[in-house]
């Protein structure tokens, strides 16, 4: 059912119930467009974890979607603060204490960074930013890129200021100091990596000690092929591994 | 910000966002339809920033996902695309009229979305209003004397030469279509488009530099329906530095000044 929750009922999220849950899984969307973008993926896998037992809730960070507010007030902070109320309201909801979070992008860095404050039991992440300066740089190029792009505009947009938005969402100034300083940092919580990045190294790299389980995909996801901005996101596979993977009993 | 999230519909299959004003004085209700297979928020959550600001003009609204899309099942019947597009923009005035008492609506839909707006003005007596987005109309001589104008301007000799020689070689092979969403032909549009003003339907058009492939100049919407375009119920905008989908912040916030001014203009509040 569709709700609004959280403090000043600032939140917008879709729980999906099961009659006796297995377990409680929160949905955390990507930032910006990637959150559009990967709206279709989030609903089928709702779909299929709620049809295998689990209560799930999705939902959207205020500022973003349906929720509450303007994107320009968008803060990690308030994301994770996001994070925290939607893992109350599922545990509500479900009747279930234990929550695990699924992740996409900046989705999973949330995630990650919100397990002790929402207390998670687990994250299953999917394409994590792995250095947030790059991000950023990659998404200035690509905002920069759109703006002269002539299949898009009939003449370039030198009225805008490439730095203040990227593709369609303005993050602010605080979003974007705190987006600099943001790493891939895999904790004990991380049950299962999927990774299906193209240009990135492989994040199972980046850290020290691998996670426990990383599934590669190797159709690569078009995150930041400026042709394939208003495309959904169809990563085929993913939406099975999720699912296998709660249904073997893993946190 | 007063939303609600409603599941609703025959089949209880639908869902939406609407939003009513602090003091509901608007004697219309406004009802955004999905442009494309983008979810209800729109692209780059257009349709989340406009129906907040008409809300806070005044005006109700109701932003939701046709069957199928977003987060919107379908009812399981065996009707047609259009049938399941009626019954469901049915279900959405019933809605709105529930949560806010209104019962004229004004229905706002871009590209694909303009289209369902278009086949719901021809039938519907509830609808008195539409904004279309980049919806129908039809290339004319003057579309394609300014298009090869700006081509001849702006391309070298070289370059156009090319392009010359490669319309011609196409010119016997099938054409690529003008529009994602399919057009009726133009006759059948106008006389809508007539019958509508007749019922004295409010009809705003704003046409994005993104339509340039069938739609380039002001005057182009006189070209194509003549005397309907002098009709007081139209009102015409050419947005040319927007694109198809406003990825521009901007441009959003543009569109929306041009909607809502629209709006005070024909429903005042």
């Amino acid at each position: 059912m569709p709700r609004y929750f959280g403090p000043r009922r600032a939140l917008f999220g879709l729980y999906q119930a099961a009659a006796a849950p297995r377990r409680a899984v929160l949905l955390c969307p990507p930032l910006g467009q990637e959150m559009i973008r990967s709206h279709r993926i989030y609903r089928l896998l709702a779909q299929a974890l709620a049809e295998r037992g689990h209560a799930v809730l999705r939902f959207d960070y205020r500022g973003t979607g349906d929720s509450a507010d303007a994107g320009e007030g968008l803060s990690w902070n308030a994301c994770l603060a996001d994070v925290r109320e939607a893992a109350a309201e599922l545990r509500s909801a479900s009747g279930l204490d234990a929550v695990t979070a699924f992740g996409t992008r900046l989705g999973a860095n949330i995630a990650m960074d919100a397990v002790d404050t929402a207390q998670l039991v687990g994250v299953v992440a999917w394409d994590p930013v792995l250095d947030g300066g790059q991000f950023l740089a990659t998404m200035d190029a690509l905002q920069a890129h759109l703006l002269v792009d002539t299949s898009r505009f009939l003449r370039p947009r030198r009225d805008v200021d490439p730095h203040a938005e990227w593709v369609g969402f303005a993050p602010g100034d605080r979003l974007r100091a705190q987006l600099g300083d943001v790493r891939w940092r895999p904790g004990s919580a991380l049950s299962l990596l999927i990774d299906s990045a193209p240009r990135e190294p492989r994040a199972g790299h980046a850290i020290q000690q691998p996670p426990p389980r990383t599934l590669r995909i190797e159709r690569p996801t078009s995150w930041h092929d400026l042709d394939a901005q208003e495309d959904v996101i169809l990563a085929h596979g993913v939406v099975e591994a999720v699912t296998a993977h709660f249904q073997e009993g893993r946190a | 910000m007063n939303e609600t999230a409603h599941r609703f519909g025959r089949a209880h299959h639908l869902v939406g966002i609407a939003g009513t004003p602090a003091t509901p004085a608007a004697p219309v209700g406004v009802i955004v339809l999905n442009a494309g297979l983008v979810q209800r928020v729109g692209p780059f959550r257009l349709h989340v920033g406009l129906t907040r600001h008409l809300n806070a003009c005044g005006y109700p609204t109701l932003r939701f996902d046709l069957s199928g899309l977003g987060d919107s099942g379908v009812d399981g019947s065996p009707r047609t695309r259009q049938e399941q597009v009626a019954a469901d923009v049915t279900d959405a005035m019933q809605l709105l009229t529930s949560q806010s008492r209104c019962t004229r609506f004004v229905l706002i839909g871009l590209c694909s979305g303009a289209a369902h707006a278009h086949a719901m003005a021809r039938t519907h007596p509830q609808v008195v209003g539409v904004v279309f987005l980049d919806g129908y109309a039809y290339r004319t001589p003057g579309f394609w004397m300014r298009h090869y104008l700006r081509k001849l301007v702006r391309t070298s000799p070289i370059r156009l030469l090319k392009a010359l020689f490669n319309r011609v070689r196409r010119a016997g092979q099938a054409h690529d279509p003008v529009f994602e969403v399919g057009f009726p032909p133009r006759a059948e549009v106008a006389a809508d488009l007539k019958d509508m003003l007749g019922r004295g339907l409010q009809l705003l058009f704003v046409f994005s530099g993104g339509a340039s492939g069938y739609f380039n100049h002001a005057r182009q919407f006189r070209e194509c329906f003549g005397a309907l375009a002098c009709d007081p119920g139209v009102a015409v905008h050419y947005f040319v530095a927007a694109d198809h989908t406003y990825v521009l912040g901007k441009d959003r916030a543009a569109l929306t000044g041009i909607v809502a001014a629209w709006l005070r203009g024909r429903f005042p509040a």
